[in-house]
């Protein structure tokens, strides 16, 4: 490296600093063009389509659409499916993360992989498999008819829609409440003890009001994923005409019911877009008064359930297994089955499904799509990822905040109003019924994700890191690059595989901008759905599910 | 207010590592016990046995009296009526200053108006009065340990415990708390234990001084005695620096191993006595420096190091690959300079303790 070093960048800017290391901000160099360039792509990527939808949604004069029948419906349903299915998420993920991280309840290292399966599963192959557990057709609900009469649970409808959805969204719940709760410094639940507080007015006293934050976070968090999910209304909530915004969206491009479907949408694409804008600035307005918690000396020796050990622990590992193996088996079942109701027994499993499933035209070409698609949107979100998160976090700048959170900017904002600006936008640059569509879409969904796992690790390093290659005679790129950049691609190549397995199983993005010859496996095994082929629809949904566990096996490794 | 009392104690880890062995310790009522040792030697497990949060194995732990653990219960610490203050002041970023300092009053159960008045009264102590309503974020950490203390003492407990309560100040800072700690908890008659890896601050604060190393008690003194007579030189190194040489002591004195190091008979303090192998330790007061005209070049070390002290610099002179640490007034000596080392008082060991654990190697840096 050392002789290349000496030659490589030492532009105007590149020679030492005579006074101070922060000096040649503003002058031109090599982190200067970076800056400039990343400000481009997420103009180009993030800032455009949404400027568009605003743009379209506004000069159209549509807003009096949204006061249509159809259109009120659908947003008081999406509005409280998604309120409600966030309080639940934030309610099960905080008393799960505060029973797993805090107590000594039994197996918490095997419970709390349990509890976070559900990420790894695609929110409309939960659907799908929920069908097989508690639809009309399944075993417990034919046994409880011919018992009584009538069906016990039908997942079908507004209340199985936010079931899925608290299902769903409690591991994101548990994933940002159990973060803050390791940040508590266990000094202050022991200096409630020593004042005589017993463990379980720690927890109300100090505890609970310490994870607020962080609950609210959770809630922003989930809320805004779920206002606008496809998957689960679509294939749990429309047999019951149970209709969301999202799935009236869907319904609007595809059977052209209105006229000037793309206005219509973008208008719903504006509402959906000013809500997550308002969700947003209530968790920065929230995050104001957060406060600074210093590292803890002492680990926490988790709380002692004493009597309740047993019983809590039964209860927890009944309802978290209940909720994420039962419906992996029903997948199973079914995929094994040769149609919906045949009694489950050695003689009746097949792999014909399986094999039918997979050897169809639609299923194949939907594989290689995916592939490729989420494969470039892993590599180049991974690269736009890491040049920005390091940027942001390892140089200073006032437009640093400004960068950072356009790029985050998605992560807040619905897949379906993305795919609705590349929608908006695609005649206009000549992408109109290309795939490329798709993979814009993903780049601009997905490389928060990217950004947000970068950030984190390099926030901990000290920025005398950078100062001491300056001093050792860097120039500022290239101690950016050497430095910064090197520090950061571990957890940059950790995002790109992230982004590839949740690209691979997308549904919202891919059906929306679906075109002929770019349909994706999400959208294979959803028309399979559609279409009533309930087995070949699990038999894909398991394989999605196993390549899922695969891959977050092998991301986790990467990480450690 | 109440004493103390370890009988026996003994805490081993669930991994089987032993955290304390056979511990027993009184700490009377009113008495401002130091606890020091090297790092890892068992100090914040002993509090934390102390204040609840860790279980005793065995042996029996009293708090005025009354069993706190006994080996296979242990009184939850919010039922042991303790004052705690962290290393880092733990103040509670959600609430109030006054509503941190009132919450042990609250869980209590004293009446509302008592509270009020008690909370001003401990703020005042500490030199807080009237903060009652600002947010902790906006105090210095200096305020923030005090508002710690008061909060300790808020709903006078029966014993102070403090975890390194001043390690986090700032020096200027740290030695004005230490002179009001002691004040103030010398007139409020509180039985105090303070952890503490600072020994300065230990033997100036402390009634008595527990040195801990290894989860045992090594000695338990007054600050004077454990200067002076130090109860084996294990202790002598770690409270003072001592220089430890393995050897052996006959009628005429003492003679090292491997080193030409000798100390006659007379040199040799009366206590603890005896002959044989053990260690000889050599306090850096007891040290001398002279000049190396006409000495045996056997006797001549070479200066390593030489830091300035307010009333003594501190030296370290390389002597025959063993550093010698020494405190020397009137001129320092400067790095690189031929010195006679002489001792002018010594103290030996026989090697119980060193048969136990090896305590210097033969041509082991002692300093």
């Amino acid at each position: 490296m050392s002789s290349s070093a000496d030659t490589l960048v030492r532009g105007p800017a590149g020679g030492r600093a005579p006074h101070g290391l922060d000096t040649g901000r503003g002058r031109p160099d090599g982190v200067l063009g970076l800056r400039l360039a990343l400000w481009l792509v997420c103009a180009g990527v993030v800032l455009l389509p949404l400027a568009v939808i605003v743009a379209l949604g506004l000069s159209a004069d549509r807003l009096q659409l949204l006061l249509q029948g159809d259109v009120l419906e659908a947003g008081r349903n999406s509005l409280v499916s998604a309120l409600v299915s966030a309080a639940g998420a934030v309610a099960v993920g905080t008393a799960l993360a505060l029973l797993v991280e805090r107590t000594d309840l039994r197996g918490r290292g095997a419970l709390r992989l349990l509890a976070l399966s559900p990420l790894l599963v695609p929110p409309f192959v939960g659907a799908i498999a929920w069908i097989g557990l508690a639809g009309p057709a399944s075993t417990v609900n034919r046994a409880w008819t011919e018992a009584t009469g009538g069906p016990l649970w039908v997942v079908y409808g507004g209340d199985g829609v936010v079931f899925l959805l608290v299902v769903h969204g409690f591991p994101v719940a548990y994933l940002v409440v159990a973060a803050a709760l390791r940040r508590i410094p266990s000094d202050l639940e022991q200096a409630a003890r020593t004042s005589g507080a017993g463990p379980w007015r720690t927890v109300r006293d100090v505890t609970l009001p310490l994870l607020r934050p962080a609950a609210l976070s959770a809630f922003t968090l989930v809320a805004i994923s779920n206002l606008a999910d496809f998957g689960i209304p679509s294939i749990v909530g429309l047999p019951e005409g149970y209709v969301t915004l999202s799935t009236l969206v869907y319904r609007y491009l595809q059977s052209g019911t209105v006229d000037a479907p793309l206005e219509v949408v973008a208008t719903i694409g504006m509402v959906l877009l000013a809500l997550a804008v308002l969700g947003v600035l209530l968790d920065v307005v929230a995050g104001r008064s957060r406060w600074e918690l210093e590292a803890s000396a002492t680990a926490s020796a988790p709380v002692s359930l004493g009597r309740a050990r047993a019983l809590a622990s039964t209860v927890t590992w009944v309802l978290v297994a209940g909720v994420t193996l039962l419906p992996l088996w029903a997948l199973a079942t079914q995929a094994l089955l040769p149609a919906p109701g045949v009694p489950l027994t050695w003689d009746n499993l097949t792999l014909d499904s399986l094999t039918r499933a997979l050897t169809a035209p639609t299923t194949v070409t939907g594989l290689q799509n995916s592939l490729w698609l989420s494969l470039l949107a892993g590599v180049v979100c991974a690269a736009v990822g890491l040049a920005i998160a390091t940027l942001v976090t390892r140089t200073r700048s006032r437009d640093n905040g400004a960068l950072r959170a356009v790029a985050m900017l998605p992560q807040a904002i619905p897949g379906l109003v993305i795919a609705v600006g590349w929608l908006v936008l695609a005649p206009r640059i000549g992408l109109f019924n290309t795939p490329w569509l798709i993979l814009a879409a993903y780049v601009t969904a997905f490389v928060a994700l990217v950004v947000q796992t970068v950030s984190a690790p390099l926030r901990a390093t000290p920025l005398t890191a950078e100062e001491a290659a300056r001093v050792a005679g860097a120039s500022r790129l290239r101690a950016f690059v050497d430095v910064s950049a090197r520090m950061a691609l571990p957890a940059a190549t950790t995002g790109g595989v992230l982004v590839v397995l949740t690209a691979v199983r997308e549904l919202t993005i891919s059906a929306l901008l679906l075109s002929p010859g770019s349909q994706t496996l999400g959208v294979a095994i959803f028309n399979l759905q559609q279409a009533g082929a309930y087995n070949a629809a699990s038999a894909l949904s398991l394989l999605v599910t196993i390549v899922g566990l695969a891959g977050a096996r092998l991301a986790a490794r990467q990480a450690a | 207010m109440s004493s103390v009392s370890f009988s026996a104690v003994g805490l081993v880890y669930p991994g089987g590592a032993p955290g304390l062995t056979d511990i027993d310790l009184e700490i009377a009522d009113g008495e401002f016990l130091a606890l020091v040792g090297p790092s890892g030697s068992g100090k914040t497990t002993l509090l934390r046995t102390l204040a609840g949060f860790l279980a005793p194995t065995s042996g029996t732990l009293r708090i005025g009296g009354q069993v706190v653990a006994d080996g296979t219960r242990s009184t939850p610490p919010e039922d042991r009526r303790l004052g705690m203050v962290f290393q880092q002041h733990a103040i509670w970023p959600h609430w109030s200053v006054g509503r941190n300092v009132e919450y042990p009053l609250r869980l209590a159960g004293t009446a509302r108006r008592e509270r009020t008045a008690r909370v001003r009264e401990v703020l005042d102590l500490v030199g807080l009065g009237g903060l009652e309503a600002r947010n902790p974020a906006t105090l210095s950490g200096g305020q923030r340990q005090r508002v710690a203390l008061a909060r300790a003492l808020a709903a006078r407990p029966r014993l102070l415990l403090l975890d390194e309560a001043l390690s986090a100040l700032d020096e200027p800072l740290r030695d004005r708390l230490r002179l009001e700690l002691r004040a103030l908890t010398a007139s409020m008659g509180l039985t105090v234990l303070h952890v503490t890896h600072d020994r300065a601050e230990a033997l100036a604060l402390a009634d008595r001084v527990a040195v801990l190393d290894g989860g045992r008690l090594q000695q338990v003194d007054a600050p004077e005695a454990l200067v002076r007579r130090p109860a084996s030189a294990l202790v002598a190194r770690f409270l003072s620096d001592a220089t430890v040489l393995p050897g052996t002591r006959d009628g005429a004195g003492f003679t090292a191993d491997g080193h030409p190091c000798r100390v006659p008979a007379q040199a040799l303090s009366d206590e603890p006595g005896g002959t044989g192998r053990g260690s000889l330790a050599v306090l850096p007061d007891d040290v001398e420096l002279l000049s190396p005209a006409g000495a045996d070049r056997s006797q001549v070390g070479i200066v390593a190091s030489s830091l300035f002290g307010r009333d003594a610099s501190d030296v370290v002179v390389t002597w025959h690959g063993l550093d010698v640490r020494c405190r020397t007034r009137g001129p320092r000596p400067s790095v690189g300079e031929a010195v006679r080392v002489g001792v002018r008082r010594a103290v030996f060991y026989l090697d119980v303790a060193a048969a136990r654990q090896p305590v210097a190697p033969a041509t082991g840096v002692l300093a």
